[in-house]
């Protein structure tokens, strides 16, 4: 009798919570948006599963070694991964090793837009500070604004491990949501005519010129923010790997089988450390506000310096605006958002190949800006 | 409006120079490490035609020098790859007569392999 009593006192159902059932919640809707929509599923499916994983509720710290915040259980182990910073640089590798540098090469002044859309990143830094947060703190959120998420998951496990959950599911949440939170801010900051503007084809670029961009720019931004290495290192390694030409196998694991574990791993992990019990805070909300207004800034940020490029620049080099807002990494979606931004404004121009310049360029920059903070904080 | 500045109680006074400073200093350095290599990858076509562009001096002046220095577009590019591939894969009216049937492979593994799988040995048993 006494085991029954037990047995029932662990169950799901004796500990159950209204908290639980919000985040269970959430997680079924992260899940239908990922299937029903296509919204990211890639993270969104394991992460909505994680959300699930993470918020059965059940009797904490009874020795049963089953929360991802217990010592010793399975998913605590796997989230070392996340809390060390491992799973993100590895994530890198395989992002480098699908990436083509090509368009960045080919008009490098694109650069400029990927470090100008970096804007939300500090701004919302000074926000979270004013809100409350530590130094630490808010440098972690504010990374959500460099819509990458691996780079804010890195810098969180390192400044401040107990918002990782917060932070990475804002971030993968407004990855999701970029074209609703892109689209007004692009429309509201260009004019139409801006929108059809048609930029010059990009040039080919040499086999030597895509072997020496992953060297040159990992010494270069290497040196500069050395903080940024495990991420910028293995970016740059995934991407010689592919464009040596001599490491193909590699370079096939790299962007396939390993990238895909990581990738389940991390997402299952990161949304099993939303247990309720620890989630569902008012730091979380203000989290969430913060991590959309960091977005926004960014998305204007790059718009807004695209314009500003356009008043030096000749008009068969001038740039069309709406580029600008691909700055914010999350590649290649924000860039899938200004191409049918751009058709929708001419359906003849097509400027998904510019795009990808600042959007790989904001790779670059959102890594760097997690160095530097990196450096500052430390 | 109160209830906007309840859950979200803003206090600028908490901003000091300090993190002023660093978000300045922070976005800067962003700029310059882009900016760096914005030059290096404006320069660098240049410094890789130099022995071209020297080769087409020698041979044809100025004018062929200039030459070095225009780059092919990439829709070309892709045009003269498309046509090059369709000509080497021989995808034009008259196909050679050879066929060659190529041996399909299967990894094999104990994981997928029927032998261990009971289910079936059930399947043969009916």
């Amino acid at each position: 009798m006494e085991g029954i009593v037990r047995f029932v006192e662990n169950s799901g159902f004796a500990n159950l919570t209204p908290g639980h059932l919000l985040m269970i919640l959430v997680g079924l809707l992260f899940i239908f948006l990922a299937i029903r929509y296509e919204y990211k599923p890639l993270f969104l499916v394991p992460i909505g599963f994680g959300i699930l994983i993470g918020n059965i509720p059940f009797v904490e710290h009874a020795g049963l070694h089953l929360g991802i915040y217990e010592e010793g259980s399975v998913m605590n182990y796997l989230y070392m991964g996340v809390l060390k910073g491992i799973f993100p640089p590895l994530i890198f590798l395989g992002i480098g090793a699908m990436t083509d540098f090509s368009p960045l090469i080919s008009n490098p002044k694109l650069m400029l837009l990927g470090g100008a859309a970096q804007l939300g990143i500090f701004l919302t830094y000074i926000g979270a500070i004013s809100l409350g947060f530590t130094n630490p703190e808010a440098a972690s959120i504010g990374i959500i604004g460099g819509a990458d998420g691996p780079t804010a998951i890195f810098l969180s496990s390192k400044l401040a491990p107990h918002l990782i959950g917060s932070i990475a599911i804002a971030a993968y949440s407004y990855m999701a949501l970029l074209p609703v939170i892109q689209t007004p801010i692009m429309r509201l900051l260009t004019t139409k005519k801006e929108r059809r503007i048609k930029m010059k084809p990009p040039r080919s670029v040499s086999k030597l010129e895509k072997i020496l961009f992953p060297v040159v720019a990992l010494l270069l931004t290497g040196f500069i923010a050395p903080g940024s290495l495990p991420l910028l290192g293995m970016l740059f390694l995934g991407n010689l790997l592919k464009e040596s030409m001599v490491t193909k196998r590699l370079a096939d694991t790299a962007r396939n089988t390993m990238i895909d574990m990581v990738t389940i791993i991390l997402g299952l992990t990161i949304g099993a450390s939303t247990q309720a019990t620890t989630f569902l805070t008012q730091q979380s909300m203000h989290i969430f506000v913060l991590g959309a207004t960091a977005f926004m800034f960014s998305t204007a940020g790059g718009v807004l310096f695209a314009k500003i490029m356009n008043l030096f620049l000749s008009t068969e080099n001038r740039i069309n605006p709406l580029i600008g807002a691909a700055g914010v990494s999350a590649v290649p979606d924000s860039a899938l958002v200004v191409q049918m931004e751009g058709l929708k404004a001419d359906p003849d121009n097509h400027l998904i190949m510019h795009a990808m310049a600042p959007n790989v360029a904001g790779v670059i920059g959102s890594a760097v800006a997690a160095g530097i903070m990196m450096s500052f904080l430390l | 409006m109160t209830t906007i500045v309840h859950l979200l109680p803003i206090d600028l006074s908490a901003i000091g120079n300090e993190h002023l400073t660093l978000a300045l200093i922070g976005y800067s350095i962003v700029f310059l490490s882009l900016f760096l290599l914005f030059i290096v990858f404006s320069l660098l076509p240049k410094f890789l035609t130099r022995n071209l562009r020297r080769k087409f001096q020698k041979e044809g002046g100025e004018e062929k020098a200039a030459l070095a220095g225009t780059m092919v577009q990439g829709e070309v590019s892709a045009a003269i790859a498309t046509a090059i591939s369709l000509y080497l894969e021989e995808l034009h009216d008259e196909e050679t007569a050879i066929l060659t049937i190529k041996k399909v492979g299967k990894s094999y593994s104990p994981w997928n392999s029927k032998i261990y799988n009971v289910i079936n040995i059930n399947r043969f048993q009916r």
